[in-house]
């Protein structure tokens, strides 16, 4: 292993381990860290010619090196800790705070108002289209005035799909899960439902025999 | 753990569907992202208080906040490090409500006491050499420290974080560092 070497001294007075200017070309360790976070970029041939300074920039990228080294090590021994402190994160977001607009049901009743919220209603679409196997719903957006009895809706979702599924097939299958879900809750009237494929992931678990299902 | 769709169980979703879902109100999608970057905001934070003693308070609000504004992230591709935005800034913050008159020139040129070569000198790998290092430098220069290298600030960005100059910001590293590869230097 290599240890991080500090630059010549300026004297031998045993106590400054601060690098001369002169040694360093008039450069100061500041202006090498500058140059180091700048990527070393545009070129200054009086920092990359000069020994002196080259042993500075290789001490300040060492550090680095072993920051990120120890910030990783951390991470990992915090992941080792476990994930006790999740609970009361999730217990303490406002979960109605995505409720959206209101979107009337049609009841028998006359007195009767009855409403699902825009986000139950994306709750469905999601649940509905990670239903068909192989893809995963991301955002999902309802366009139209779904506040409107029977309003017309312009359905738009993302979706990642599966390596190996086919993206035509995964989509169609998507719009009519999505589509007979919405019929069978909802009053909307579904003008079009709009697949948008982000993403074809490698599965991590699935067994390849799996992903030449249609 | 969470199992959103047959054979492809939400924690292997990429960010951008986890922000979109969360932002649509899926909490399941919102705990994958809280299990994917909350081990490193916790050690972040714990880097910038000092200390462990608020990390879970820091880190809880830095959520709540974050699935306030997931909304309106435009770009899912940042959500780590908007993450870590938000956590320093909740972190700066309650540095700042513990002591709100820091001199800093005096936290920074006083410095701790006097450096313990030995214990660096007996650390077990670099890694550890490193982090007894950082404890002994000035409460100023470790948090700038964490703020460059580890959230990756720019100095203008720490300096308007920390309401200091930004050549002020530029010194308090260059000292930091210099401390840093002085004390990495009595390890082998």
């Amino acid at each position: 292993m290599t240890v991080p070497e500090l630059p010549p001294r300026s004297s031998d007075d045993g106590n400054s381990h601060e690098p001369a200017e002169d040694a360093l070309g008039g450069h100061t360790v500041e202006e090498l860290s500058d140059y180091l976070d700048r990527g070393c970029t545009p070129p200054d041939p009086s920092i990359d010619d000069s020994p002196e300074c080259q042993i500075v920039l290789e001490s300040l990228q060492r550090l680095r090196a072993v920051s990120l080294n120890l910030f990783e090590e951390d991470v990992k021994v915090e992941s080792e800790r476990g994930f006790s402190w999740v609970g009361s994160i999730l217990d303490n977001i406002a979960v109605d705070a995505r409720a959206g607009r209101d979107i009337p049901v049609h009841h028998p009743s006359p007195s009767a108002h009855l409403v699902m919220s825009e986000g139950a209603v994306r709750g469905l679409i999601r649940a509905a289209g990670d239903s068909v196997g192989g893809v995963l719903i991301g955002s999902c957006k309802l366009e139209g005035d779904v506040t409107v009895p029977r309003a017309s809706v312009v359905v738009t979702v993302e979706a990642s799909v599966l390596w190996g599924e086919r993206i035509a097939d995964a989509a169609d299958r998507i719009r009519g899960a999505i589509y007979s879900e919405l019929m069978k809750h909802t009053e909307l009237q579904v003008e079009a439902i709009h697949v948008e494929i982000h993403d074809v992931l490698i599965a991590r678990t699935r067994p390849t025999t799996e992903l030449e299902t249609p | 753990m969470s199992e959103a769709s047959p054979h492809f169980p939400l924690d292997t979703a990429d960010d951008r569907t986890l922000v979109g879902r969360a932002a649509d109100g899926d909490v399941r999608a919102f705990e994958v992202l809280v299990r994917r970057y909350g081990p490193l905001m916790r050690v972040y934070a714990s880097r910038v208080l000092g200390s462990n003693d608020e990390t879970d308070d820091v880190v809880q609000d830095a959520f709540i906040t974050a699935w306030q504004q997931l909304p309106e992230l435009g770009d899912a591709s940042v959500v780590k490090s908007w993450l870590m935005r938000i956590v320093s800034r909740k972190s700066i913050d309650r540095v700042r409500a513990r002591r709100p008159h820091v001199d800093v020139d005096d936290v920074d040129l006083a410095g701790p006491e006097s450096a313990t070569p030995s214990e660096v000198t007996e650390a077990r790998s670099r890694t550890q050499a490193l982090s007894i290092a950082l404890t002994h430098l000035p409460e100023i220069q470790a948090r700038c420290w964490a703020l460059r290298e580890l959230a990756e600030y720019s100095y203008d960005e720490i300096a308007a974080e920390l309401d200091l100059p930004a050549t002020t910001v530029r010194g308090i590293l260059a000292r930091a560092r210099k401390a840093l590869i002085r004390e990495m230097e009595e390890w082998r």
